[in-house]
């Protein structure tokens, strides 16, 4: 186990005094918090800049750090004395929660349990498990198909002697056709242990779509550019559009649409309950006057038309 | 539990998480869901028309991010609410870029 160089993660000397330590630690929230940070590490950097500030924030841990971890270097291989017992009665402190914790370094679980101190609470403890949280990252697809998903987790759990452990868990989990981004699912019972026997937390997944090469979701909707021929649009049509879940539609396109009208096909987005829209944004593309006859087309346009697209615009 | 059983979940539609269940899921006690509802700084519905409260998924996700807002900035709730306030409109102006297909 590699030792861990809180002083060195929050930038301050080892004799730094707590207000130092807070301010070190604000300057670093402000640089990674994943709420307003732009760096591309910033969920990792912020989980270091956590830990550190649990332990160095709490001048109880603080001295058993201390205590423990003279003479070693960051990086250096670490094992705590054998007669070391994580015994600390006050809660993880600043609202971090067992499953926050339990993403902390093996170097925090080494010295201070878990959670900092559920262990202690006794044996007629109990407390319901806490709600887990996990991300599921899925193609448009399936939202029209459905999906299976593996899902690995860690999540805390007491072990035989009672101590606080951390199980790896994998899942496979069933996602319903008609997911929207941002839903819920909700997994009862499959969250963190319950202490005593009060019964486990739930698991909460959030749903999230990759980004589509084609079209583009807002809730149940969907939203794709379709390109149209100037004769397409002018004189009206009927285009084929591709849809997510494999099938076809067949699109009338009325008689006179200009470049970026929108066309709203009822029913066809992401089948929730009730389904979304398809929404189609015209993009009139121009053939290119390459050939010879091409060019004709063109020259007997300007000559016979007398269109004037700025006439409205007073340009 | 075998390895090779798939689970199925409840999607959680709007406005269906009890108080407990906010306060569970945001790791927070229900006490301090209660204090930012009173403040005005989270929201919540009317659930059967019996009085208990409900909350949103929306809420949910605010609530995660006043939470952990208050917590490492030492933010106040009313500063944390802003915050918040400031990333649900950065997120809605995100999206419309995105249907704009410019991101």
């Amino acid at each position: 186990m590699d030792f861990k160089d809180y002083y060195q993660t929050l930038g301050v000397a080892r004799d730094a005094t707590a207000e130092d330590i807070k301010k070190a630690f604000r300057k670093l929230a402000r640089k990674y918090h994943p709420d307003v940070s732009k760096e591309a590490d910033a969920e990792a950097r912020m989980k270091d800049v956590n830990e550190a500030y649990a332990v160095l924030s709490d001048s109880e841990k603080r001295a058993a750090y201390d205590q423990l971890g003279q003479g070693h270097h960051p990086g250096q291989d670490f094992r705590p004395p054998p007669d070391w017992q994580p015994d600390f009665r006050a809660p993880p402190g600043r609202g971090y929660s067992q499953a926050e914790t339990a993403d902390f370094s093996d170097f925090f679980a080494e010295l201070f349990g878990r959670t900092g101190g559920a262990r202690a609470a006794g044996q007629d403890f109990q407390a319901r498990g806490q709600d887990q949280h996990a991300e599921v990252l899925l193609d448009l697809e399936d939202a029209f198909n459905g999906a299976a998903r593996q899902i690995s987790l860690r999540v805390p759990k007491l072990d035989d002697k009672g101590r606080i452990a951390l199980d790896s868990r994998t899942l496979n989990v069933k996602i319903p056709k008609g997911v929207r981004e941002g839903q819920m699912i909700r997994l009862a019972g499959q969250g963190g242990a319950g202490f005593g026997d009060a019964p486990a937390g739930d698991l909460l997944l959030e749903i999230h779509f990759k980004p589509h090469p084609r079209f583009r979701i807002d809730g149940r909707d969907l939203y794709l550019t379709l390109p149209v021929a100037p004769w397409e649009a002018a004189l009206g049509g009927v285009v084929p559009v591709d849809l997510p879940d494999g099938g076809q539609l067949k699109v009338r396109i009325p008689e006179g649409a200009q470049n970026g009208r929108q066309l709203r096909v009822r029913g066809k987005g992401i089948p929730s309950d009730p389904p979304g829209d398809l929404l189609l944004d015209l993009r009139v593309v121009l053939p290119a006057a390459e050939t010879p006859r091409a060019r004709e087309l063109y020259e007997t346009m300007a000559r016979e038309l007398a269109f004037d697209p700025r006439a409205e615009t007073g340009v | 539990m075998r390895d090779d059983e798939i689970l199925t979940g409840a999607i959680l539609e709007d406005s269906c998480l009890t108080l407990d269940q906010l306060a569970g899921a945001c790791a927070v006690s229900p006490d301090w869901v209660r204090v930012h509802v009173e403040e005005g700084l989270l929201m919540n519905q009317d659930g059967d028309g019996n009085g208990e409260w409900r909350f949103t998924r929306r809420e949910l996700w605010r609530a995660r991010h006043l939470h952990r807002l208050e917590r490492d900035f030492d933010a106040s709730p009313e500063l944390a609410a802003l915050v918040a306030d400031l990333l649900e409109e950065l997120e809605s102006l995100r999206a419309r870029l995105q249907r704009a297909g410019l991101r």
